[in-house]
């Protein structure tokens, strides 16, 4: 079956006699079809010589006939022949080599030369190598490891248990304590208010009334939240002394006391962060006898631009010290199409040991606060072996069986000389486990401790929290209903918002956005910081949309609004309420914007630097909302505004550029969907003239059934999506992909077909659809569960 | 084999690149290559409020010089001593006596104006220069063949947790003071943390290894090609453990007691451990300068194991005329006296690695204060007191010298090393050039 539709396709390509060309721009993506799927490899093995093909066949043939009866049909193996696995890492060469030299076993010399390279090929691209097996095996649920947010979260997560925990409300800014001295003393404080952030201009004057200029000193308490994981750079901008500790107060951030030299000096430092979080925040500021004050509080998000720190970003609340893994760990494999733990390479396997090591330091140098405990109590040692056990159940989320105590802890201190080096050596061994680093060791039966790891890594990237782990102790996990009420409980959670947000940032082009930027002299104004009021612009709608109590799916389509900031709004030419605060949902005309597809930080991220781009668009459009296959590119066409007529409009460009019948067989479902957002210039401003003729958004797209679609614009387009099932499926089975990270499939044959009728049933709710997902994910393979089924 | 003349030559002959060198200078056979230059050391020892006049320095400068109370700990190097008087810190500007004492001594040069307000004077903020251990280090580390992993170690003693002109004397720069590690464990950690996580690590790979087996045989046979990937990666980390366990340091790293709290009453116990650590770093040729800061200026130990209930600083500003505070402030001198007396028992104890002698036979300590003297808190005849073995320094003798700029001193440090610059900190505090102490 294969052979024969690899042939097929190997006729279609020698019918179609057509240059090959490539198709590049000087957008950032090098190449254009396949920007939003670079990883595709273009298909090269069927371009090979028919040779190859008769090869193989007389490699399988000779595997069939001299190997099979010993390694089985897949290289599976034979009981009492030979029945380990023929599966494995060696080279193809190093497989032709001991086939010529020793295969078959009763008869080396039968298979030799090419032939011995025949059969090498056949079972190297058969079942051999990891990636055959994946491609031919029917999908099922793989061993897997913790991605690398999952173990961030993780770690985080468990020391959370011995930390405490502080859930961080809707008030925002930070307390500011005012002092009439230059130490903040509680006698001479002066005033206590909410300030939204920190950046005062004093003067020569001084904060307050009640407060002389000579000296006095302000305090800013609260916690910074994070949005993104990833190092961020702390500013404090001064002239005067000042400390600012962030995630505790036991050593500061920065330390800048001592006011030196009398200049606005800007003090800065780098911490590593774990996005959705909040972090403790001190900032104590003081003058004495300087001739000026000021103080600004500033911060550079991952990927983001310096700014003063946003009010939506501090809050009031204190948020509890915690722990952060700063280990780099390698790339998570995204080739599946969302990223997922199947790579156990030497980078991988290093990282975690520094992670362990560097969590194994933390656990030793705040052993005493961690175990309860202090250097004097005479009980110190049985209350760390204590603490040892719930650090290692809770690092394997679940119960610790008598031998795995003695070998993870019982065993580890009576090896050691003091209960320090035990410790290490217990977190040590705890954290390079593979019962902490994977993700469930499948084994015979299901039991509540995996339901609940599925459930909080399904909707959190983390682990069980205690409520969790307590309906597991008790048994509570069993029913598809009990799972269902914990998925309802967890998605009130941060953890879950936040990767709900990164399910966005993956399904929409915001890595192609990372380094956003057009010309100036075309777009002036268009500056970095536009750029990221657009990129919090879109985030926060989305945000709404999801986490409001519709949860409508097609509201992220469909809504004619969106925020907009006064930077936004002199840009866009929006009339903002002036008293109105620093994002503004506007409503726009409803043939102007159509939800996401038409936000600007989407659209000008898939735009060229000087114009829109209707090809970029059409592919996102066609992939990700309409979720229709592209294959790659057949032919590579570079496209070069240049070498146009300059009075041609982008869309004639381009239909110029795609009219070729090869070109078409893509590009007839790319360009009508392209054209059709046709009304948005490469920054997204709606525009109504290209080349100062009228724009034509006009199209008619023409889906695989054969069913035309008369679209008038970017409206036209929205109400198609979110009527269509391909692409209501598609939304689901991303969403499936990103929380689970296994193939739905894997979950039973009519298991997708179910997830989208409830979508449907439930008015295309996606907090519902996230917990039907993850009720499905989590009950698979539960005994009981299965009972319950009539 | 062939013979080199210098490891530079070496280099220049065998061909190997700048990239290579980390890892070329560290080859046990070319740090001991007769023929390379003999290694120099410099350690700066401080110890703060002043010293007790009467008791320290000695009564005549010459030769024949007679230890002193306080230096009486000393008496074993006599010979290989040098006592200075009349090296005078003249940095003036911004700051308290104490500021400057501390903050302006190894940079030879005035604090910045700043909001940090000592007992008198107006504010100030932190010292407007390198000071010279590490204008030194920075020289070292420019050649390759001086050049060691750290350049210098700061070590503290119960400095405190705050940082300001008064608990720091180093500076990589103006603007940028360097803060010394009081915490002997958190030192151990940036010497050896990493040989000792090795060790950690390879005794948990039995247990490792038996559990993924164990796990191997839970899972179906699909999943197995996994668990051996996994295993095939555990067995790499084991060879590349016992690779580079292979490679041997000169002088195993001290075993530190565990448990020791970094407070106050375990000063004579934290001193010790910094110590070893000093010794050891050196002779495995960590870093050729190093500082030793017992607490800081205005330090205010309170000695208990002397018997001494109240704080040093404290008693440093009683009058001259109150015996019982003379004394105690004698009893805590002597204790600094006999720590250095320690120290360089350790570094005569410690063969020169690849060498011929002992690491003392190469290091130089110079032991000195943010004052003269506690009450009156002049910057005048600083007590400078250097002891072991420097070029362009001729030992055993107590020197009275008049009205010195300390700044000459410090040039003369640079010189020592080779480090031939014309000038050191405030410029005319260093117009004289360095002071003479070969005749």
């Amino acid at each position: 079956m294969q052979t024969l539709k690899r042939k097929t396709f190997w006729k279609i390509l020698q019918s179609a006699i057509a240059p090959i060309i490539l198709i590049g721009g000087s957008v950032s993506a090098p190449c254009l079809l396949a920007s939003d799927d670079l990883s595709t490899p273009l298909p090269t093995e069927d371009l090979a010589q028919p040779a190859v093909e008769a090869a193989n066949e007389r490699g399988k043939f000779l595997y069939v006939h001299q190997c099979a009866s010993c390694h089985g049909t897949n290289g599976e193996g034979v009981a009492d022949k030979y029945d380990e696995t023929l599966y494995g890492n060696r080279s193809l060469d190093e497989l032709i080599k001991i086939i010529h030299e020793t295969m078959p076993e009763e008869d080396p010399d039968s298979v030799v030369d090419e032939d011995a390279r025949a059969v090498a090929e056949y079972l190297y691209n058969a079942f051999y190598t990891a990636e055959a097996r994946a491609k031919n095996a029917p999908p099922r649920i793989e061993l897997v490891r913790l991605t690398n947010s999952q173990y961030a979260n993780t770690v985080t997560d468990l020391f959370r248990t011995f930390l405490g925990h502080t859930p961080i409300d809707d008030s925002r800014g930070l307390v500011g304590r005012y002092y009439k001295s230059r130490s903040p003393r509680d006698k001479d404080k002066v005033l206590t208010r909410t300030d939204p952030q920190v950046s005062f201009q004093f003067g020569e004057g001084s904060p307050a009334e009640g407060i002389e200029n000579e000296e006095f000193a302000m305090r800013w308490e609260g916690s910074v939240i994070a949005e993104e994981t990833g190092v961020y750079e702390f500013c404090v901008k001064t002239e005067n002394g000042m400390r600012l500790w962030i995630n505790g107060r036991d050593n500061a951030l920065i330390d800048a006391y001592v006011a030196s030299g009398g200049e606005v000096a800007e003090h800065r430092q780098t911490i590593h962060l774990l996005g959705g979080r909040a972090y403790s925040l001190d900032l104590e500021c003081f003058k004495y006898k300087d001739k000026t004050a000021s103080v600004e509080l500033r911060w550079t998000p991952p990927g983001g631009v310096e700014e003063v720190i946003p009010e939506r970003n501090l809050t009031p609340v204190r948020a509890r010290e915690s722990f952060v893994v700063t280990t780099q760990f390698p790339p998570d494999d995204g080739s599946f199409g969302y990223e997922r733990g199947t790579s156990f390479s030497k980078s991988w396997d290093s990282a975690t040991t520094e992670a362990a090591i560097e969590v194994a330091d933390y656990v030793v140098r705040d052993l005493n606060r961690l175990a309860g405990t202090r250097s004097s109590d005479e009980n110190r040692n049985e209350k760390i072996t204590k603490f040892l056990n719930r650090f290692v159940e809770l690092a394997f989320r679940r119960p610790l069986t008598p031998e795995l105590v003695q070998r993870y802890i019982t065993s580890q201190i009576d090896q050691s000389d003091d209960i320090e080096t035990a410790v290490k050596r217990t977190v040590l061994l705890t954290l390079k486990s593979p019962r902490f680093l994977y993700l469930e060791i499948p084994d015979e039966q299901t039991d509540d401790y995996d339901v609940a790891s599925r459930l909080s890594y399904g909707l959190w990237d983390s682990m069980p929290d205690e409520t969790l782990l307590k309906a597991a102790s008790q048994g509570k996990l069993r029913s598809r209903e009990q799972i269902r009420k914990q998925a309802e409980r967890m998605i009130a959670d941060e953890r879950a918002r936040e990767k709900m947000r990164g399910f966005f940032h993956f399904l929409l082009p915001f890595d192609e956005a990372d380094h956003l930027s057009k010309d100036l002299d075309t777009y002036p104004g268009f500056t970095d910081d536009l750029i990221a009021d657009l990129k919090t612009s879109l985030e926060m709608f989305i945000a709404d949309v999801v986490w409001s109590e519709k949860s409508d799916f097609r509201e992220l389509l469909l809504s004619n609004e969106m925020y907009f900031t006064p930077r936004m709004a002199q840009f866009y030419e929006v009339e903002l309420d002036p008293e109105g605060g620093e994002y503004q949902r506007i409503a726009f005309e409803p043939e102007q914007r159509a939800g996401v597809v038409t936000h600007p930080f989407l659209l000008a991220a898939l735009a060229y630097h000087q114009s829109s781009s209707p090809i970029h668009r059409g592919v996102f459009v066609t992939r990700r909302i309409l979720s229709r296959s592209l294959k790659p590119p057949p032919m590579a066409i570079e496209f070069m505004d240049g070498s146009f007529d300059p009075s041609l409009t982008m869309r004639e460009k381009v239909t110029e550029l795609t009219k070729s019948k090869t070109c078409m067989t893509c590009h007839s479902t790319i360009n009508p969907l392209g054209f059709s957002l046709e009304h948005f210039d490469a920054v997204g401003r709606f525009r109504t003239t290209d080349k100062d003729r009228p724009v034509d958004a006009t199209s008619d797209f023409v889906d695989a059934d054969g069913t035309k679609v008369h679209l008038t614009g970017a409206r036209d387009v929205a109400e198609y999506a979110v009527e269509d099932p391909l692409a209501q499926e598609g939304f689901v089975e991303q969403l499936f992909n990103h929380s689970i990270k296994q193939p739905v499939r894997a979950y039973g044959a009519d298991s997708l077909d179910q997830l989208v009728t409830d979508f449907q049933n439930n008015q295309y709710n996606i907090q519902q659809l996230l917990i039907e997902i993850n009720t499905l994910a989590a009950a698979h393979g539960v005994d009981d569960v299965e009972r319950e089924k009539p | 084999m062939m013979n080199f003349q210098t490891r530079r030559e070496f280099l220049r002959r065998t061909g190997v690149s700048a990239a290579m060198l980390p890892f070329v200078w560290n080859l046990p056979s070319l740090a001991g290559e007769t023929g390379s230059k003999r290694k120099q050391r410099l350690i700066v020892v401080f110890t703060p409020n002043g010293t007790v006049v009467d008791n320290f320095w000695p009564k005549t400068y010459d030769e024949n010089f007679e230890t002193t109370p306080i230096l009486k700990p000393l008496e074993e190097y006599r010979d290989q001593m040098l006592v200075l008087k009349g090296v005078c810190n003249k940095v003036r500007g911004d700051g308290d006596s104490h500021m400057r004492g501390m903050s302006c001594v190894l940079p030879g040069k005035e604090l910045f104006p700043g909001n940090i307000q000592g007992g008198s004077d107006t504010p100030a903020g932190w010292a407007s220069g390198i000071s010279i251990d590490q204008e030194i280090k920075n020289y070292l580390q420019s050649n390759p063949e001086t050049a060691t992993r750290f350049g210098s170690l700061e070590f503290g003693v119960c400095v405190s947790d705050r940082a300001d002109p008064w608990t720091r004397m180093c500076y990589a720069g103006p603007n940028q003071p360097v803060a010394p590690i009081d915490d002997p464990q958190q030192m151990f950690n940036k010497l050896y943390g990493s040989m000792r996580d090795r060790e950690t690590l390879q005794s948990i790979l039995d247990d490792l290894t038996s559990d993924l087996k164990v796990v191997r045989e839970m899972v179906s046979a699909e999943d197995r090609q996994r668990l051996e990937e996994h295993t095939d990666l555990v067995r790499d980390m084991e060879r590349d453990l016992k690779s580079a366990a292979e490679q041997k340091l000169a002088v195993d790293p001290p075993a530190l007691e565990e448990g020791v709290p970094n407070d106050n009453d375990h000063m004579p116990e934290i001193t010790k451990m910094q110590t070893e650590l000093l010794v050891s770093a050196f002779a495995n040729d960590s870093a050729r300068l190093a500082h030793f800061q017992f607490t800081k200026s205005v330090g205010n130990a309170k000695m208990k194991w002397l018997g001494i209930e109240e704080g040093h600083h404290s008693l440093s500003h009683d009058p001259d005329l109150n015996a019982e505070s003379q004394e105690k402030l004698t009893k805590i001198n002597v204790w600094f006296a006999e720590q250095i007396h320690y120290l360089l028992k350790r570094l005569e104890e410690t063969p020169e690695p690849g060498g011929e002698g002992s690491l003392l036979d190469n290091t130089m300590v110079v032991w000195t204060n943010e004052l003269g003297k506690g009450n009156s808190h002049t910057l005048k005849n600083i007590p400078w007191v250097l002891i072991g073995n420097a070029p362009g320094f001729r030992m055993g003798r107590a020197v009275r010298l008049d009205d010195v700029p300390h700044n000459r001193l410090l040039l003369s440090f640079a010189h020592s090393f080779g480090h031939q610059i014309e000038t050191f900190g405030n410029p005319s505090l260093a117009a004289d050039g360095p002071l003479d102490l070969q005749s």
